[in-house]
């Protein structure tokens, strides 16, 4: 049987030869298939680095090949999908995210959000600020009104 | 330059040479794919990712970054947090309300996380006054009370043994106010498809004692708490034959409903206890924090309830328990009774019964 064959193009111009089913689960690329005329090299993303689309392409791999028909095939994918997230480090982590929201592919998205969710949960906001590797942009007054406004959450 | 091509099997992928390929060849590239500042994650996701946490989370990455507050503070986040029906649930407040939180009042509010704020603190009326409807702040779970009106309250509509009454600190229109009674029986039910699911909740008798209330000191009256089918009801278990302070056995607790009388009755059973006339003063100072640290055989291991304040005007004591799986329509059952002493209570003012999430 011969599928259909689509060419991404990271933004390191690297190649990845996927089928076509599994592309179109990022609606971006769905519609860029659509849309464009393609990149004699490929489907070109420019802001997907090789690094983060071989993690991106393995995901759509596994859940293309896997139509979950029954609760034992459900696990066996939640399973899996533990087993992905459970390699990927915190970096790589933000840049799948950045990549799932470009690439518009919901099921990845809700697993990388739901996956710094849970680091989140508990944490202090300095602790916060670190995971995100974010500055804190607020004067120390700014921050301290809007620690009172939601006092019952630092008690 | 010529793109490097890698291709992606159905079947096949090696993850493992892929990825030794990448340690060999790549070093981490600020500019690309490496260590950077994640302060240009997008709002719409740093507020997916806040929504995914609790309401405690969300309020608390307020104070992380201007991008954090502006995200916490995001309809999308509240709007996840406030159960999914809360719409219908407010179409369904009463107009006729005592309060001001009456429906269309519901509209003014600014933001979701407003609104959210305000049915935690403020609960609203529902179905013709019947019960009302708040959020559990942490969890933004359900929480109803079923109002007095709304139970099945034996001679509750005998004027000489029960009488309705309006209070200022009630949030019905009418509570119930026991004149005095010998049968004490109070039942509630409630469809638990209108609970959240996926939650253990309790039940809670909402009332207060009156001055001068007597009658419960012993034995105390045994609540219970069932979920079944309504297709196939089974009657509360009141297992008679079985001395009362065995009834958790079957389910059921005993609870008592008025400090004083217990603690009366704590003292009688305690004869080193100082004279009675002392014990009035003393009890409420001995029972306001924490549990009641005297020892009784009806103490044992917890199985005896005694009310404990509100905070808002009202004690509560609380029936039982019960996990709300969701789906399937069940009901909850809810029974308090004291039917074995024979004897007159009275001075009870009955608000409702609450079904809330248990603290953790």
């Amino acid at each position: 049987m011969s599928t259909k064959k689509i060419t991404l193009l990271s933004s390191d111009r690297e190649q990845f030869i996927v089928d076509e089913a599994v592309a179109i689960q990022s609606q971006t690329i769905k519609n860029l298939i659509e849309d464009t005329v393609p990149d004699e090299d490929g489907i070109p993303l420019p802001v997907v680095h090789s690094r983060i689309l071989a993690k991106v392409t393995e995901y759509l791999t596994k859940h293309a090949n896997y139509k979950p028909h029954n609760d034992a095939a459900k696990e066996e994918l939640k399973n899996w999908d533990v087993k992905f997230l459970g390699k990927l480090d915190n970096n790589t982590l933000f840049d799948l995210i950045l990549a799932a929201n470009y690439l518009d592919i919901k099921g990845l998205l809700d697993l990388t959000c739901q996956a710094v969710a849970d680091l989140m949960k508990g944490m202090s906001v300095e602790e916060v600020r670190k995971l995100f590797n974010i500055e804190n942009d607020f004067t120390p007054e700014e921050e301290e009104a809007v620690r009172k406004e939601n006092q019952w959450a630092f008690d | 330059m010529k793109p490097k091509t890698r291709v992606h099997n159905r079947e096949v992928l090696d993850l493992e040479e892929a990825e030794a390929e990448f340690t060999q060849e790549e070093e981490i590239d600020p500019k690309n794919g490496g260590m950077r500042n994640f302060y240009c994650l997008p709002e719409g996701c740093v507020a997916n990712i806040i929504s995914l946490t609790s309401p405690r989370d969300a309020c608390r990455s307020s104070a992380v970054s201007s991008v954090f507050k502006s995200a916490a503070e995001s309809d999308i986040v509240w709007e996840r947090f406030l159960p999914s029906d809360y719409e219908d649930i407010i179409s369904r407040s009463s107009s006729g309300s005592r309060s001001s939180s009456s429906g269309h009042h519901l509209n003014r509010f600014s933001s979701k996380k407003e609104l959210y704020f305000y049915l935690c603190e403020h609960p609203i009326l529902i179905d013709g006054g019947t019960k009302s409807f708040r959020v559990h702040k942490s969890s933004g779970k359900k929480i109803y009370m079923i109002g007095a009106k709304e139970l099945s309250i034996v001679w509750g509509g005998t004027p000489q043994y029960w009488r309705w009454t309006s209070l200022p600190e009630a949030r019905f229109p009418e509570v119930a106010e026991l004149i005095r009674v010998c049968w004490l029986e109070i039942k509630g039910k409630m469809d638990t498809r209108i609970l959240s699911p996926e939650t253990a909740y309790t039940a809670n008798l909402v009332m207060k004692s009156v001055k001068g209330a007597y009658g419960f000191e012993h034995p105390p009256a045994e609540a219970s708490v069932k979920v079944t089918s309504t297709t196939d009801i089974t009657t509360i278990n009141t297992d008679d034959g079985v001395d009362w302070w065995m009834a958790n056995d079957q389910g059921g607790r005993s609870v008592y409903l008025d400090r004083a009388c217990a603690m009366r009755r704590h003292f009688q059973l305690a004869p080193a206890a100082v004279a009675p006339h002392a014990v009035r003063n003393k009890e409420l100072a001995s029972y306001g924090h924490g549990r009641p640290t005297l020892l009784t055989r009806w103490d044992i291991a917890g199985l005896v309830q005694f009310p404990w304040s509100r905070g808002d005007g009202w004690m509560e004591v609380e029936m039982g328990e019960f996990y709300n799986v969701g789906g399937d329509q069940r009901e909850v059952q809810m029974s308090l009774t004291e039917i074995k002493g024979g004897h007159w209570k009275a001075g009870l003012i009955v608000q409702g019964i609450e079904l809330r999430p248990k603290n953790k």
